[in-house]
């Protein structure tokens, strides 16, 4: 009799070890359930930030792509004005065209191509290549240009999924915790049935959580 | 002596409360799991709303640069048309009025101009896209088709962004309702843990209370999962 109960006795203490030991596993799993969920926001932010700066750049990409090719339809209209000129057999307009030629085109001219050295390219039909020229100047904006939020998007949605995955390692974990304490609290024959139910489930829960850290560590190469 | 059997079996229904906790924890722990997915999924919709609503800005900032060009080009070969036109016909005036110099001049200056909408012309996507370029009994390009075209991109990034946004709203509003079942599931908890202290007549009582609640918070999650 005096035996059983010194043995129920240690089982006691066993088992508060059992539930502190757990009881911080638990803590630990949410902490870090709670800053997966935290890190997948920041690359969100982070996405969204880079996807403002990249729009801000090709807004002002495009605007500058669309004002060399007005400056560029002007030159050309012109030009085209001034070999009319030229070809007519009319002195006076011969010399105007020529007084054009030499000081009105090439300010035209080079207004079209402010920071490009590139000359305007055209399209199949025929139009100014705007498209081209947008991307020339993307190029040369490649800093904010070449951010890439998608890039932190699929970050974030990897650690969206960690996240999945570790609230059932998580809730197994706080499962484990509930029959730990259940078990301590049971005067039933059935205690340490109660007692291995609640160390099974912990070890799967804790297998389960490290598993799935390791997969993912290792999938986002190490990020 | 007769035995009180209340008395006697102070342990009767003690297993039932015990699987009934262990149901509800199952319970909690698979509703928490969707609601943490829920709460994901609305955050995921909320950042793909606000993505695409920033492209749509720039989609519509970009149509706006490019019907500005488009239009000036246009109008650039309407004005130098009209131009030519009228130096023409005020050379062929002139000439009837004897004057050939004055002939020849606005005839030249007609010609400059005509040289000038022609290029414009060949530059304007109204009269190079047979998209858009006047039918063979028209004298407009179509205008319609154009601004259509325009606004193409931008409206499907805008539907896009509602659709994202109508995602975001569903989900926030499931990852709200879990939170509610996981309150009503927490008052369960509560019942059974009366229900473990009490007698086994109360217990009885309380065990159904819990049931009850228990049944509710099952009740409203396969709605919400159906929803």
């Amino acid at each position: 009799m005096e035996q059983t109960k010194e043995k129920g006795s240690r089982l006691e203490i066993w088992i508060a070890i059992l539930i502190a030991l757990v009881s911080l596993t638990t803590a630990l799993a949410a902490w870090r359930t709670a800053n997966l969920g935290s890190t997948a926001g920041d690359k969100v932010y982070q996405g969204l930030l880079d996807s403002v700066k990249r729009q801000a750049a090709a807004n002002n990409d495009w605007q500058q792509a669309y004002q060399d090719a007005g400056y560029e339809r002007d030159y050309l209209v012109t030009l085209n004005g001034v070999i009319a000129q030229e070809k007519s057999t009319d002195q006076a307009s011969q010399e105007q065209a020529a007084q054009l030629r030499k000081n009105l085109l090439p300010g035209m001219e080079s207004l079209a191509n402010p920071t490009s050295s590139k000359p305007f390219a055209f399209t199949s039909a025929g139009l100014l290549d705007v498209q081209q020229r947008f991307d020339q100047l993307q190029a040369q904006s490649s800093d904010l240009s070449g951010l890439d939020p998608q890039a932190s998007f699929d970050l974030a949605d990897s650690f969206y999924k960690e996240q999945r995955w570790q609230v059932v390692g998580t809730i197994l974990i706080t499962i484990s915790l509930f029959w730990l304490g259940l078990s301590q609290l049971s005067h039933l024959r059935s205690r340490v049935l109660i007692l291995i139910l609640g160390i099974l489930v912990y070890g799967f829960g804790l297998v389960w959580s490290v598993g799935v850290e390791v997969i993912f560590f290792l999938q986002r190469a190490g990020a | 002596m007769m035995d009180n059997p209340v008395t006697s079996k102070p342990e009767r229904g003690k297993t039932l409360v015990l699987v009934l906790t262990l149901l509800n924890t199952v319970l909690v722990a698979a509703i928490s799991a969707l609601g943490v997915d829920a709460t994901i999924r609305a955050n995921q919709g909320n950042r793909d709303s606000q993505y695409f609503a920033i492209q749509a800005s720039g989609s519509l900032i970009q149509a706006g640069y490019k019907s500005d060009y488009d239009l000036n080009t246009f109008s650039r070969w309407l004005g130098d048309t009209q131009q030519g036109l009228i130096a023409g016909y005020s050379g062929l005036l002139q000439q009837a009025a004897g004057d050939q110099p004055g002939f020849e001049r606005l005839t030249l200056e007609s010609q400059i101009y005509q040289a000038k909408a022609d290029k414009a012309r060949s530059l304007s996507v109204f009269f190079v896209d047979p998209a858009y370029a006047p039918a063979p009994n028209q004298d407009q390009p179509d205008f319609n088709t154009y601004m259509s075209d325009l606004y193409a991109s931008s409206n499907a990034l805008v539907t896009k962004q509602n659709s994202a946004s109508d995602a975001y709203h569903h989900w926030s509003s499931k990852s709200d309702s879990y939170v509610a079942i996981l309150t009503v599931l927490a008052v369960a908890f509560f019942l059974l843990g009366v229900a473990q202290m009490a007698q086994p007549r109360i217990r009885m009582l309380f065990s159904i209370f819990a049931i009850v609640v228990m049944g509710i918070g099952v009740l409203w999650t396969l709605i919400l999962l159906v929803s």
